[in-house]
């Protein structure tokens, strides 16, 4: 599946690049797609066939998966308090 | 591909923004200035007797249907999403400092594009210096810059500031007596497009910057970034439309002296956008994004454009203002202070974030 994971500062997306790349799963670093959010952040696009790592909760805002015209929500933290 | 068409969008945006600026300084808004977010901010500030400078007061209806048109848009596409408490005060300190840059150079980075396609040569270094401001700023965000995570917010909060500037604008309409006003041909809040023009034109541009993302700094730090032009698109349209416009109606001219509400120190055009470009990256957006990111609820950037107003009005109560006349000694020694006052912020939100690895 392709993922779309967004972040709340940049570094957090550099972060994880390098543990999904750790695991062996190629992250491309990119501006979040308007369609995503209306925000303007860093995001990361991967493509993978493994389950989720846990770690992916960390330091991310949302994580999301991209389906034929839209995204399904994987995990979200802005109610978070 | 989908890239692709958000770029084209951002173009197009671009041109309609472009057309509509250099249409407000034909219905009457001062020269190079269809929109000036900060002389605007400063404007409003000073209508409201935040400052004295009489020649700079007026409650500017564009940043009120900025404001809303975000708003507006916002709501109805369901993406209005308050949320907050990304280090506020830290943000209100950052406006400020990004305010006295805007005043030494006069004008934000929307005017200073439009200043560009004016023929204004002096915001050619104000350019080169607010794209090194975004790269230092870039600097800081690789190595881990953050101003931690907001946090959601109730729809009230978000509303709050969007609402109150509704409730001005009556106000100045209702119970005009109450807010100061340059009169015509005092100065430059004397200059201005008819109320419900500048109205309607802030609310269009503000709803097509929300639904594109319009913004300037962005432009500048994607491509440092990710080489992605996509926002950068949005510059080079308002660019594009703006210079066409204004060889059409016969407001372009070329050169360093004597250009409309500005000054030719070179030195310090450069230094105030520097400051711009490296404070407006570390609050994540230009001032213009701000007012738009306040209009989707986002109370951290209605307290950046609080900060703002502040910074306005701070600068026209302490001379740091430039004028015509080229910059203050204030203003000069201001600016220096607010770069040093960025940097302190830069790095005490960066150290040791590299640990975290």
């Amino acid at each position: 599946m392709i993922c779309f994971v967004t972040f709340y500062s940049h570094f957090d997306a550099i972060r994880m690049r390098r543990r999904l790349e750790d695991l062996g799963i190629g992250a491309v670093l990119m501006p979040v797609p308007r369609d995503l959010s209306s925000s303007c952040g860093t995001c990361l696009r991967f493509e993978t066939d493994l389950p989720l790592p846990d770690f992916l909760s960390e330091g991310t805002e949302k994580v999301v998966e991209a389906l034929g015209g839209g995204y399904r929500v994987i995990l979200s933290s802005e109610e978070a308090p | 591909m989908k890239e692709k068409r958000e770029t084209m969008i951002l173009g197009g945006a671009g041109l309609l923004i472009g057309v509509i600026a250099v249409l407000l300084v034909k219905f009457g808004n001062p020269a190079n200035m269809g929109f000036c977010i900060a002389c605007f901010l400063r404007d409003t500030a000073g209508a409201m007797g935040l400052h004295r400078a009489g020649a700079v007061q007026y409650l500017r209806p564009e940043i009120v249907g900025l404001i809303l048109g975000a708003f507006f848009l916002s709501l109805g596409r369901k993406e209005f999403s308050p949320k907050g408490g990304s280090s506020p005060v830290t943000r209100f300190l950052l406006a400020m400092c990004v305010m006295v840059g805007c005043l030494m150079f006069l004008g934000c980075p929307f005017r200073m594009v439009l200043r560009i396609s004016g023929g204004d040569g002096n915001a050619l270094l104000g350019l080169a210096g607010f794209a090194c401001g975004i790269g230092v700023g870039v600097l800081f965000l690789k190595k881990g810059y953050s101003l931690k995570r907001n946090y959601k917010q109730t729809k009230a909060e978000g509303a709050a500031l969007p609402i109150l500037t509704l409730a001005l604008l009556l106000l100045a309409v209702i119970v005009p007596v109450l807010f100061f006003a340059t009169e015509a041909g005092g100065g430059p809040g004397g200059s201005h497009a008819p109320l419900l023009i500048s109205l309607a034109a802030g609310l269009i541009v503000g709803a097509v910057a929300q639904l594109t993302r319009l913004c300037m700094v962005g432009g500048i730090r994607d491509l440092i970034l990710f080489r992605s032009v996509r926002l950068l698109m949005g510059f080079v349209g308002i660019f594009a439309a703006a210079l066409i416009c204004n060889l059409a109606f016969g407001f372009f001219k070329f050169g360093f002296a004597g250009q409309p509400v500005a000054h030719s120190d070179g030195l310090w055009n450069f230094l105030g956008m520097l400051l711009v470009g490296y404070g407006s990256t570390l609050l994540g957006g230009c001032p213009l994004r701000q007012l738009v990111l306040t209009g989707e609820g986002n109370t951290d950037s209605a307290v950046t454009v609080l900060g703002f107003l502040a910074g306005a009005a701070l600068c026209h109560n302490f001379s740091l203002a430039s004028s015509a006349n080229g910059p203050t000694l204030n203003g000069k020694i201001a600016v220096v202070i607010c770069i040093v006052i960025v940097s302190i912020v830069a790095v005490a939100n960066t150290i040791g974030k590299e640990k975290g690895r």
